[in-house]
Protein backbone atom coordinates (compact mmCIF):
# COMPACT_ATOMS: atom_id res chain seq x y z
CA UNK A 1 0.00 0.00 0.00
CA UNK A 2 1.29 3.18 -0.64
CA UNK A 3 -0.11 6.68 0.91
CA UNK A 4 0.54 10.16 2.14
CA UNK A 5 1.22 10.45 5.70
CA UNK A 6 1.45 14.12 7.68
CA UNK A 7 3.10 14.38 10.67
CA UNK A 8 3.77 17.72 12.63
CA UNK A 9 7.53 19.15 12.98
CA UNK A 10 8.78 17.86 16.38
CA UNK A 11 7.06 14.92 16.54
CA UNK A 12 8.06 11.17 17.22
CA UNK A 13 6.93 9.01 14.29
CA UNK A 14 6.95 4.91 14.13
CA UNK A 15 6.56 2.90 11.28
CA UNK A 16 5.15 -0.23 10.76
CA UNK A 17 6.03 -2.17 7.80
CA UNK A 18 2.70 -3.27 7.21
CA UNK A 19 1.49 -6.49 8.01
CA UNK A 20 4.92 -7.61 9.25
CA UNK A 21 5.34 -9.16 12.90
CA UNK A 22 7.63 -6.95 14.50
CA UNK A 23 10.43 -9.13 14.61
CA UNK A 24 10.27 -10.05 10.67
CA UNK A 25 13.70 -9.11 9.58
CA UNK A 26 13.00 -6.13 6.88
CA UNK A 27 15.19 -3.39 5.43
CA UNK A 28 13.58 0.63 5.40
CA UNK A 29 14.80 3.17 2.62
CA UNK A 30 14.24 6.68 2.06
CA UNK A 31 13.92 7.97 -1.45
CA UNK A 32 15.83 4.67 -2.64
CA UNK A 33 18.40 4.93 0.16
CA UNK A 34 18.88 2.07 2.75
CA UNK A 35 18.03 3.16 6.79
CA UNK A 36 20.55 2.44 9.27
CA UNK A 37 19.93 0.05 11.57
CA UNK A 38 19.54 2.12 14.59
CA UNK A 39 16.56 3.49 13.71
CA UNK A 40 14.67 -0.04 13.79
CA UNK A 41 13.09 -1.01 16.78
CA UNK A 42 12.54 -4.41 15.57
CA UNK A 43 10.34 -4.13 12.38
CA UNK A 44 9.27 -0.64 13.11
CA UNK A 45 11.20 2.62 11.64
CA UNK A 46 11.25 4.81 15.18
CA UNK A 47 12.21 8.71 13.93
CA UNK A 48 12.09 10.75 16.48
CA UNK A 49 11.76 14.57 16.70
CA UNK A 50 11.44 14.64 12.87
CA UNK A 51 12.27 17.55 10.82
CA UNK A 52 11.50 18.99 7.08
CA UNK A 53 14.32 17.45 5.63
CA UNK A 54 12.35 14.17 6.72
CA UNK A 55 9.90 14.31 4.14
CA UNK A 56 10.47 12.16 1.35
CA UNK A 57 8.79 8.35 0.36
CA UNK A 58 9.57 5.51 2.84
CA UNK A 59 9.69 1.75 2.21
CA UNK A 60 10.26 -1.27 3.99
CA UNK A 61 10.60 -4.55 1.90
CA UNK A 62 11.07 -8.08 3.27
CA UNK A 63 14.05 -9.48 4.46
CA UNK A 64 15.35 -12.07 2.13
CA UNK A 65 12.88 -11.60 -0.78
CA UNK A 66 12.77 -7.84 -1.28
CA UNK A 67 9.54 -8.02 -1.48
CA UNK A 68 7.99 -4.31 -1.10
CA UNK A 69 5.72 -4.68 1.89
CA UNK A 70 4.60 -1.27 2.38
CA UNK A 71 5.26 2.23 1.19
CA UNK A 72 4.53 5.70 2.80
CA UNK A 73 5.26 9.48 1.64
CA UNK A 74 5.83 11.49 4.78
CA UNK A 75 5.16 14.51 5.13
CA UNK A 76 6.59 16.73 7.84
CA UNK A 77 4.56 19.95 8.35
CA UNK A 78 2.94 22.72 10.71
CA UNK A 79 -0.88 22.89 11.42
CA UNK A 80 -1.60 26.41 9.98
CA UNK A 81 -1.29 29.32 12.03
CA UNK A 82 -3.84 32.16 11.87
CA UNK A 83 -4.20 33.38 8.64
CA UNK A 84 -3.73 37.23 7.47
CA UNK A 85 -7.16 38.60 5.56
CA UNK A 86 -7.49 41.60 3.53
CA UNK A 87 -10.52 42.97 2.22
CA UNK A 88 -10.69 46.07 -0.56
CA UNK A 89 -12.58 47.66 -3.29
CA UNK A 90 -10.89 48.99 -5.93
CA UNK A 91 -13.28 48.98 -8.49
CA UNK A 92 -16.15 50.34 -6.45
CA UNK A 93 -19.07 50.67 -6.84
CA UNK A 94 -18.75 46.99 -8.58
CA UNK A 95 -17.89 45.22 -5.68
CA UNK A 96 -14.96 43.91 -3.40
CA UNK A 97 -12.31 41.43 -2.85
CA UNK A 98 -11.01 39.30 -0.21
CA UNK A 99 -7.36 38.08 -0.47
CA UNK A 100 -5.54 35.94 1.92
CA UNK A 101 -1.92 34.63 2.66
CA UNK A 102 -0.56 32.24 6.03
CA UNK A 103 2.27 34.18 7.90
CA UNK A 104 4.69 31.54 7.89
CA UNK A 105 4.46 28.48 5.20
CA UNK A 106 2.54 24.61 6.98
CA UNK A 107 5.08 22.85 4.31
CA UNK A 108 2.13 20.46 3.53
CA UNK A 109 -1.53 21.14 1.36
CA UNK A 110 -3.79 23.71 2.98
CA UNK A 111 -7.31 24.55 2.46
CA UNK A 112 -8.62 27.82 1.96
CA UNK A 113 -13.07 28.65 2.44
CA UNK A 114 -14.33 31.79 2.68
CA UNK A 115 -17.62 33.12 3.97
CA UNK A 116 -19.03 36.37 3.34
CA UNK A 117 -22.33 37.42 5.36
CA UNK A 118 -24.09 40.67 4.69
CA UNK A 119 -26.31 41.19 7.72
CA UNK A 120 -28.38 38.30 7.88
CA UNK A 121 -27.80 37.06 3.90
CA UNK A 122 -24.89 34.82 2.71
CA UNK A 123 -22.69 35.87 0.13
CA UNK A 124 -21.12 33.78 -2.41
CA UNK A 125 -16.98 34.74 -2.87
CA UNK A 126 -16.16 33.51 -6.48
CA UNK A 127 -11.94 32.27 -6.13
CA UNK A 128 -10.12 33.78 -8.77
CA UNK A 129 -7.94 31.78 -10.89
CA UNK A 130 -5.20 33.70 -10.78
CA UNK A 131 -4.22 34.45 -8.22
CA UNK A 132 -5.45 31.62 -6.17
CA UNK A 133 -5.59 33.62 -3.09
CA UNK A 134 -8.27 35.57 -4.23
CA UNK A 135 -11.83 35.66 -4.40
CA UNK A 136 -14.18 38.37 -5.17
CA UNK A 137 -18.00 39.73 -4.88
CA UNK A 138 -19.93 41.42 -6.13
CA UNK A 139 -22.13 44.48 -4.27
CA UNK A 140 -25.86 43.63 -4.14
CA UNK A 141 -26.79 46.80 -2.89
CA UNK A 142 -24.81 50.50 -2.26
CA UNK A 143 -25.23 52.48 1.00
CA UNK A 144 -25.87 50.18 3.32
CA UNK A 145 -25.37 50.38 6.78
CA UNK A 146 -25.16 47.32 7.64
CA UNK A 147 -21.25 45.93 7.86
CA UNK A 148 -20.05 42.80 6.39
CA UNK A 149 -18.50 39.69 8.06
CA UNK A 150 -15.66 37.60 6.21
CA UNK A 151 -14.16 34.85 7.47
CA UNK A 152 -11.51 32.60 6.18
CA UNK A 153 -10.69 29.18 7.67
CA UNK A 154 -8.00 27.18 6.86
CA UNK A 155 -7.83 23.77 7.29
CA UNK A 156 -4.87 21.24 6.24
CA UNK A 157 -4.08 17.53 8.09
CA UNK A 158 -2.58 18.80 10.83
CA UNK A 159 -5.12 21.35 11.78
CA UNK A 160 -7.31 24.33 11.05
CA UNK A 161 -7.23 28.02 11.93
CA UNK A 162 -9.16 31.11 11.11
CA UNK A 163 -9.68 34.92 10.81
CA UNK A 164 -12.93 37.20 10.51
CA UNK A 165 -12.67 40.70 9.73
CA UNK A 166 -15.79 43.29 9.88
CA UNK A 167 -16.41 46.43 7.73
CA UNK A 168 -18.34 48.86 6.42
CA UNK A 169 -18.95 49.13 2.57
CA UNK A 170 -17.22 52.92 2.60
CA UNK A 171 -13.97 51.63 4.44
CA UNK A 172 -12.26 49.35 2.19
CA UNK A 173 -12.23 51.60 -0.88
CA UNK A 174 -9.49 52.51 -1.98
CA UNK A 175 -8.67 52.79 -5.69
CA UNK A 176 -5.49 51.20 -7.81
CA UNK A 177 -2.83 54.23 -8.13
CA UNK A 178 -2.98 56.48 -11.00
CA UNK A 179 -1.40 55.31 -14.18
CA UNK A 180 0.84 56.64 -17.27
CA UNK A 181 1.97 59.16 -14.84
CA UNK A 182 4.20 61.88 -17.05
CA UNK A 183 6.42 64.98 -16.75
CA UNK A 184 7.81 66.95 -18.77
CA UNK A 185 9.36 70.26 -18.62
CA UNK A 186 7.80 73.54 -20.00
CA UNK A 187 9.66 75.21 -22.87
CA UNK A 188 11.39 78.70 -21.41
CA UNK A 189 9.95 78.15 -18.15
CA UNK A 190 12.95 76.94 -15.66
CA UNK A 191 10.97 76.70 -12.78
CA UNK A 192 7.98 74.53 -14.64
CA UNK A 193 6.99 70.97 -15.07
CA UNK A 194 3.72 69.72 -16.24
CA UNK A 195 2.47 66.84 -15.01
CA UNK A 196 -0.32 64.29 -16.43
CA UNK A 197 -1.75 61.01 -15.22
CA UNK A 198 -4.72 58.91 -15.72
CA UNK A 199 -7.34 57.16 -13.75
CA UNK A 200 -6.40 53.37 -12.90
CA UNK A 201 -8.40 51.64 -15.38
CA UNK A 202 -9.91 49.13 -12.68
CA UNK A 203 -11.85 51.99 -11.47
CA UNK A 204 -15.12 51.31 -13.63
CA UNK A 205 -17.09 54.84 -13.59
CA UNK A 206 -14.89 57.74 -13.09
CA UNK A 207 -17.61 60.08 -14.42
CA UNK A 208 -19.89 58.76 -11.76
CA UNK A 209 -17.46 58.29 -8.88
CA UNK A 210 -14.60 60.97 -9.33
CA UNK A 211 -11.57 60.36 -7.93
CA UNK A 212 -9.27 63.09 -6.56
CA UNK A 213 -5.49 62.83 -6.37
CA UNK A 214 -2.31 63.85 -4.36
CA UNK A 215 0.54 64.85 -5.89
CA UNK A 216 4.16 64.96 -4.51
CA UNK A 217 7.40 65.80 -5.60
CA UNK A 218 11.07 66.44 -4.67
CA UNK A 219 14.11 67.27 -5.91
CA UNK A 220 16.16 64.51 -6.05
CA UNK A 221 18.94 66.19 -3.56
CA UNK A 222 16.40 66.86 -1.01
CA UNK A 223 14.41 64.45 1.26
CA UNK A 224 11.50 66.66 2.15
CA UNK A 225 8.22 66.38 -0.33
CA UNK A 226 5.57 68.72 -1.47
CA UNK A 227 2.47 68.01 -1.76
CA UNK A 228 -0.75 69.39 -3.81
CA UNK A 229 -4.25 67.86 -3.47
CA UNK A 230 -6.28 68.00 -6.81
CA UNK A 231 -10.24 67.64 -6.47
CA UNK A 232 -10.78 67.17 -10.23
CA UNK A 233 -8.51 66.92 -13.35
CA UNK A 234 -5.41 64.79 -14.28
CA UNK A 235 -2.84 67.26 -14.50
CA UNK A 236 -1.33 69.52 -12.95
CA UNK A 237 1.71 71.91 -13.67
CA UNK A 238 4.65 72.32 -10.77
CA UNK A 239 5.41 76.25 -10.44
CA UNK A 240 8.20 76.44 -7.72
CA UNK A 241 11.00 73.62 -9.05
CA UNK A 242 14.33 74.84 -8.35
CA UNK A 243 15.89 75.30 -12.22
CA UNK A 244 17.83 72.64 -13.29
CA UNK A 245 17.48 70.10 -11.11
CA UNK A 246 16.17 66.72 -11.28
CA UNK A 247 12.80 65.75 -9.62
CA UNK A 248 11.03 62.70 -8.91
CA UNK A 249 6.98 62.95 -8.87
CA UNK A 250 4.58 60.85 -7.62
CA UNK A 251 0.69 60.79 -7.80
CA UNK A 252 -1.74 59.05 -5.27
CA UNK A 253 -5.72 58.26 -6.15
CA UNK A 254 -8.97 58.02 -3.27
CA UNK A 255 -12.52 58.40 -4.44
CA UNK A 256 -13.96 61.68 -3.89
CA UNK A 257 -15.98 60.66 -1.24
CA UNK A 258 -15.02 57.36 0.81
CA UNK A 259 -12.66 55.33 1.58
CA UNK A 260 -8.82 55.80 1.90
CA UNK A 261 -5.59 56.91 -0.59
CA UNK A 262 -4.44 54.20 -3.14
CA UNK A 263 -0.22 53.57 -3.28
CA UNK A 264 1.50 55.75 -4.65
CA UNK A 265 1.91 55.61 -8.97
CA UNK A 266 5.04 54.50 -10.22
CA UNK A 267 8.03 57.33 -9.69
CA UNK A 268 9.11 59.26 -12.81
CA UNK A 269 11.33 61.92 -12.85
CA UNK A 270 11.71 64.97 -14.78
CA UNK A 271 14.06 68.22 -15.26
CA UNK A 272 12.49 71.86 -15.56
CA UNK A 273 13.60 73.40 -18.87
CA UNK A 274 17.16 75.62 -18.89
CA UNK A 275 18.46 77.46 -21.63
CA UNK A 276 21.62 76.07 -23.69
CA UNK A 277 25.07 76.85 -21.88
CA UNK A 278 27.15 79.18 -25.20
CA UNK A 279 29.86 76.92 -24.99
CA UNK A 280 27.80 74.46 -26.82
CA UNK A 281 27.70 76.28 -30.22
CA UNK A 282 28.37 75.10 -33.52
CA UNK A 283 31.95 75.18 -34.79
CA UNK A 284 30.85 77.26 -37.57
CA UNK A 285 29.52 79.60 -34.64
CA UNK A 286 33.08 79.60 -32.98
CA UNK A 287 35.35 80.15 -36.23
CA UNK A 288 32.47 83.61 -36.60
CA UNK A 289 33.04 84.48 -33.31
CA UNK A 290 37.25 84.22 -33.40
CA UNK A 291 37.59 86.42 -36.19
CA UNK A 292 35.25 89.39 -34.66
CA UNK A 293 37.33 89.57 -31.35
CA UNK A 294 40.36 88.51 -29.80
CA UNK A 295 39.82 85.62 -28.17
CA UNK A 296 41.44 84.28 -25.30
CA UNK A 297 41.81 80.81 -26.59
CA UNK A 298 43.73 78.58 -28.72
CA UNK A 299 41.95 78.51 -32.39
CA UNK A 300 41.35 74.34 -33.79
CA UNK A 301 43.73 73.40 -36.25
CA UNK A 302 41.08 74.05 -39.11
CA UNK A 303 40.60 77.71 -38.63
CA UNK A 304 42.63 79.67 -40.68
CA UNK A 305 43.97 82.71 -39.66
CA UNK A 306 45.45 84.04 -42.93
CA UNK A 307 45.38 83.37 -46.49
CA UNK A 308 47.43 80.95 -48.18
CA UNK A 309 48.77 84.01 -50.54
CA UNK A 310 50.13 86.10 -47.07
CA UNK A 311 52.72 83.18 -46.32
CA UNK A 312 55.86 84.01 -45.72
CA UNK A 313 58.85 81.54 -45.54
CA UNK A 314 57.75 77.64 -45.57
CA UNK A 315 57.71 74.40 -43.34
CA UNK A 316 57.66 75.17 -39.64
CA UNK A 317 57.90 78.50 -39.30
CA UNK A 318 55.82 79.89 -42.20
CA UNK A 319 53.94 82.90 -41.36
CA UNK A 320 51.88 85.68 -42.62
CA UNK A 321 52.17 89.00 -42.96
CA UNK A 322 49.29 89.65 -40.70
CA UNK A 323 50.18 87.32 -38.19
CA UNK A 324 53.67 88.82 -38.56
CA UNK A 325 52.47 92.48 -37.91
CA UNK A 326 50.69 91.06 -35.19
CA UNK A 327 54.08 89.55 -33.07
CA UNK A 328 55.58 92.56 -34.35
CA UNK A 329 53.58 94.72 -32.51
CA UNK A 330 53.17 92.46 -29.38
CA UNK A 331 56.52 92.38 -29.29
CA UNK A 332 57.06 96.51 -29.23
CA UNK A 333 54.80 96.83 -26.15
CA UNK A 334 57.44 94.03 -23.85
CA UNK A 335 60.42 95.50 -25.06
CA UNK B 1 -42.71 61.74 -24.14
CA UNK B 2 -41.16 64.47 -22.23
CA UNK B 3 -39.74 66.96 -24.81
CA UNK B 4 -36.17 67.42 -24.93
CA UNK B 5 -34.66 69.86 -22.76
CA UNK B 6 -34.16 73.43 -23.43
CA UNK B 7 -30.57 74.49 -23.05
CA UNK B 8 -32.05 77.17 -19.91
CA UNK B 9 -33.30 74.35 -18.44
CA UNK B 10 -30.42 71.83 -18.60
CA UNK B 11 -27.84 74.63 -17.69
CA UNK B 12 -30.43 75.06 -14.63
CA UNK B 13 -29.76 71.58 -13.82
CA UNK B 14 -26.62 71.58 -13.78
CA UNK B 15 -26.58 74.08 -11.69
CA UNK B 16 -28.99 72.67 -8.96
CA UNK B 17 -27.24 69.78 -9.02
CA UNK B 18 -23.64 71.26 -8.60
CA UNK B 19 -25.14 73.00 -5.67
CA UNK B 20 -26.69 69.94 -4.27
CA UNK B 21 -23.84 67.88 -4.38
CA UNK B 22 -21.95 71.19 -2.29
CA UNK B 23 -24.95 71.29 0.29
CA UNK B 24 -24.82 66.92 0.52
CA UNK B 25 -21.26 67.55 1.15
CA UNK B 26 -21.28 69.73 3.25
CA UNK B 27 -24.29 68.10 5.29
CA UNK B 28 -22.12 64.69 5.46
CA UNK B 29 -19.42 66.34 6.81
CA UNK B 30 -21.38 68.13 9.47
CA UNK B 31 -23.62 64.65 10.26
CA UNK B 32 -20.20 62.95 11.05
CA UNK B 33 -18.87 65.07 13.33
CA UNK B 34 -22.66 65.36 14.99
CA UNK B 35 -22.37 61.23 14.98
CA UNK B 36 -19.29 61.51 16.60
CA UNK B 37 -20.52 64.28 19.36
CA UNK B 38 -23.58 61.64 19.54
CA UNK B 39 -21.74 58.70 20.38
CA UNK B 40 -19.46 60.49 23.14
CA UNK B 41 -22.43 62.39 24.74
CA UNK B 42 -24.94 59.44 24.80
CA UNK B 43 -22.61 57.12 26.24
CA UNK B 44 -22.79 54.93 23.37
CA UNK B 45 -20.31 52.25 21.90
CA UNK B 46 -19.96 53.29 18.37
CA UNK B 47 -19.60 50.11 16.89
CA UNK B 48 -22.80 48.73 17.91
CA UNK B 49 -25.29 47.47 15.02
CA UNK B 50 -28.57 49.25 14.91
CA UNK B 51 -31.01 47.08 13.81
CA UNK B 52 -33.06 49.32 11.05
CA UNK B 53 -35.65 50.97 12.96
CA UNK B 54 -39.48 51.86 11.83
CA UNK B 55 -39.24 54.92 9.85
CA UNK B 56 -35.58 55.20 9.63
CA UNK B 57 -35.35 55.83 5.82
CA UNK B 58 -32.65 53.15 5.14
CA UNK B 59 -30.10 54.22 2.48
CA UNK B 60 -29.50 50.56 0.83
CA UNK B 61 -30.60 50.00 -2.58
CA UNK B 62 -30.25 47.43 -4.79
CA UNK B 63 -29.62 47.95 -8.70
CA UNK B 64 -28.54 51.83 -7.59
CA UNK B 65 -27.14 52.33 -11.22
CA UNK B 66 -30.42 51.04 -12.65
CA UNK B 67 -32.69 53.76 -11.11
CA UNK B 68 -34.32 56.76 -13.55
CA UNK B 69 -33.55 60.14 -12.90
CA UNK B 70 -36.99 60.46 -11.08
CA UNK B 71 -36.91 57.54 -8.91
CA UNK B 72 -33.59 58.77 -7.26
CA UNK B 73 -35.25 62.52 -6.95
CA UNK B 74 -38.61 61.32 -5.18
CA UNK B 75 -36.76 58.32 -2.86
CA UNK B 76 -34.18 61.13 -1.96
CA UNK B 77 -37.02 63.79 -1.02
CA UNK B 78 -38.92 61.10 0.81
CA UNK B 79 -36.12 60.69 2.27
CA UNK B 80 -34.98 64.12 3.55
CA UNK B 81 -38.47 64.66 4.47
CA UNK B 82 -39.00 61.63 7.58
CA UNK B 83 -35.27 62.50 8.53
CA UNK B 84 -36.16 66.47 8.55
CA UNK B 85 -39.08 65.04 11.08
CA UNK B 86 -37.22 62.20 12.83
CA UNK B 87 -34.27 65.13 13.32
CA UNK B 88 -36.98 67.40 15.03
CA UNK B 89 -38.05 64.78 17.32
CA UNK B 90 -34.43 63.97 18.27
CA UNK B 91 -34.12 67.77 19.05
CA UNK B 92 -37.15 67.44 21.39
CA UNK B 93 -36.13 64.75 23.36
CA UNK B 94 -32.85 65.84 23.21
CA UNK B 95 -34.18 69.28 25.06
CA UNK B 96 -36.27 66.96 27.39
CA UNK B 97 -33.64 64.91 29.11
CA UNK B 98 -30.73 67.26 29.16
CA UNK B 99 -32.00 70.52 29.21
CA UNK B 100 -29.56 72.75 29.14
CA UNK B 101 -26.92 70.67 30.10
CA UNK B 102 -26.26 69.72 26.41
CA UNK B 103 -25.90 72.76 24.21
CA UNK B 104 -23.43 72.59 22.26
CA UNK B 105 -25.48 68.54 21.06
CA UNK B 106 -28.40 70.84 20.83
CA UNK B 107 -26.79 73.21 18.26
CA UNK B 108 -25.40 70.80 16.13
CA UNK B 109 -28.62 68.92 15.84
CA UNK B 110 -30.38 71.75 14.86
CA UNK B 111 -27.22 72.84 12.33
CA UNK B 112 -27.97 69.82 10.17
CA UNK B 113 -32.01 69.88 10.30
CA UNK B 114 -31.46 73.33 8.97
CA UNK B 115 -29.44 71.59 6.37
CA UNK B 116 -31.66 68.66 6.03
CA UNK B 117 -34.26 70.78 5.90
CA UNK B 118 -32.94 73.36 3.23
CA UNK B 119 -32.01 69.91 0.94
CA UNK B 120 -35.19 68.66 0.92
CA UNK B 121 -36.19 72.07 -0.35
CA UNK B 122 -33.69 71.82 -2.81
CA UNK B 123 -35.07 68.59 -4.14
CA UNK B 124 -38.34 70.00 -4.66
CA UNK B 125 -36.96 72.40 -6.93
CA UNK B 126 -35.21 69.63 -8.91
CA UNK B 127 -38.17 67.88 -9.20
CA UNK B 128 -40.29 71.26 -10.55
CA UNK B 129 -37.48 71.82 -13.26
CA UNK B 130 -38.58 68.33 -14.33
CA UNK B 131 -42.28 69.60 -14.79
CA UNK B 132 -42.98 66.32 -12.39
CA UNK B 133 -45.53 67.48 -9.34
CA UNK B 134 -43.73 67.25 -6.39
CA UNK B 135 -45.54 64.86 -3.92
CA UNK B 136 -47.67 66.12 -0.79
CA UNK B 137 -46.48 65.16 2.40
CA UNK B 138 -48.34 62.56 5.06
CA UNK B 139 -50.11 65.02 7.52
CA UNK B 140 -50.09 62.38 10.04
CA UNK B 141 -45.88 63.06 9.85
CA UNK B 142 -43.94 59.59 11.58
CA UNK B 143 -45.99 56.42 11.93
CA UNK B 144 -47.07 55.82 15.90
CA UNK B 145 -43.92 54.49 17.69
CA UNK B 146 -44.27 52.55 20.70
CA UNK B 147 -42.70 54.49 23.87
CA UNK B 148 -39.21 54.15 23.95
CA UNK B 149 -37.07 53.57 26.61
CA UNK B 150 -34.57 56.62 26.90
CA UNK B 151 -31.80 53.58 25.80
CA UNK B 152 -34.15 52.92 23.05
CA UNK B 153 -34.13 56.48 22.27
CA UNK B 154 -30.56 56.92 21.92
CA UNK B 155 -30.03 53.72 20.03
CA UNK B 156 -33.17 55.16 17.63
CA UNK B 157 -30.98 58.39 16.86
CA UNK B 158 -27.33 56.70 16.22
CA UNK B 159 -29.36 54.85 13.74
CA UNK B 160 -31.14 58.26 12.43
CA UNK B 161 -27.52 59.80 11.90
CA UNK B 162 -25.92 56.91 10.81
CA UNK B 163 -28.53 56.46 7.92
CA UNK B 164 -28.58 60.61 7.31
CA UNK B 165 -24.51 60.38 6.78
CA UNK B 166 -25.27 57.30 4.37
CA UNK B 167 -28.08 58.91 2.67
CA UNK B 168 -25.82 62.23 2.39
CA UNK B 169 -22.95 59.71 0.11
CA UNK B 170 -26.04 58.47 -1.92
CA UNK B 171 -27.46 62.02 -2.67
CA UNK B 172 -23.89 62.83 -3.53
CA UNK B 173 -24.11 60.01 -6.53
CA UNK B 174 -27.50 60.51 -7.43
CA UNK B 175 -27.25 64.39 -8.33
CA UNK B 176 -23.88 63.44 -9.94
CA UNK B 177 -25.67 60.65 -12.21
CA UNK B 178 -28.62 63.86 -12.95
CA UNK B 179 -26.47 66.31 -13.70
CA UNK B 180 -24.79 63.79 -17.06
CA UNK B 181 -26.28 64.84 -20.03
CA UNK B 182 -27.77 61.96 -22.30
CA UNK B 183 -25.13 61.45 -25.29
CA UNK B 184 -27.98 61.44 -27.25
CA UNK B 185 -30.58 63.46 -26.80
CA UNK B 186 -29.13 66.28 -24.41
CA UNK B 187 -31.82 65.27 -21.43
CA UNK B 188 -31.02 63.63 -18.28
CA UNK B 189 -30.78 59.84 -18.46
CA UNK B 190 -34.32 58.27 -16.89
CA UNK B 191 -36.00 61.42 -16.49
CA UNK B 192 -37.41 61.91 -20.51
CA UNK B 193 -39.94 58.99 -19.90
CA UNK B 194 -43.44 58.91 -20.28
CA UNK B 195 -45.60 61.15 -17.20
Amino acid sequence: DSHIQYERVGADVTMKCGSMDWDAAVTWTVNGTDIDESHLNGSYLILKNVDLSQSGQYSCYEGSSWHLKYQTYLRVGTPPKEPVLMCRSNNYPKGFYCSWHLPTPTYIPNFFNISVIHGTKDMVCEKDAIPKNRCHIRYLQLFSTVKYKVTLTVTNALGKNFTTVTFDEFAIVKPDPPESVVAKPVPNNPRRLEVSWQNPSSWPDPESFPLKFFLRYRPLILDQWQHVELSDGTSHTITDAYAGKEYIIQVAAKDNDIGTWSDWSVAVHATPWTEEPKHLTTEAQITETTSASTSSFMAPPTTKICDKGAVVGSGAVAVCWTAGLVVAAYSVLFI
Amino acid sequence: MAAADSPSTALRRRDLCSRGIRLAGKMRADVVDLLDAYVEQQGLDASASVVAVEGVPQAAVERWDEQTGTQRLLENLAAYRAFRALLAQMLEEQREQLGEANVGLGRALAAVLLQVSAFAYHLEELLQLESRGIPGEEEDGLPALPHLSLFEQKLRGLGVLRELAQWAVRSVRDLRQLAKPSPATGTVPGLAESP
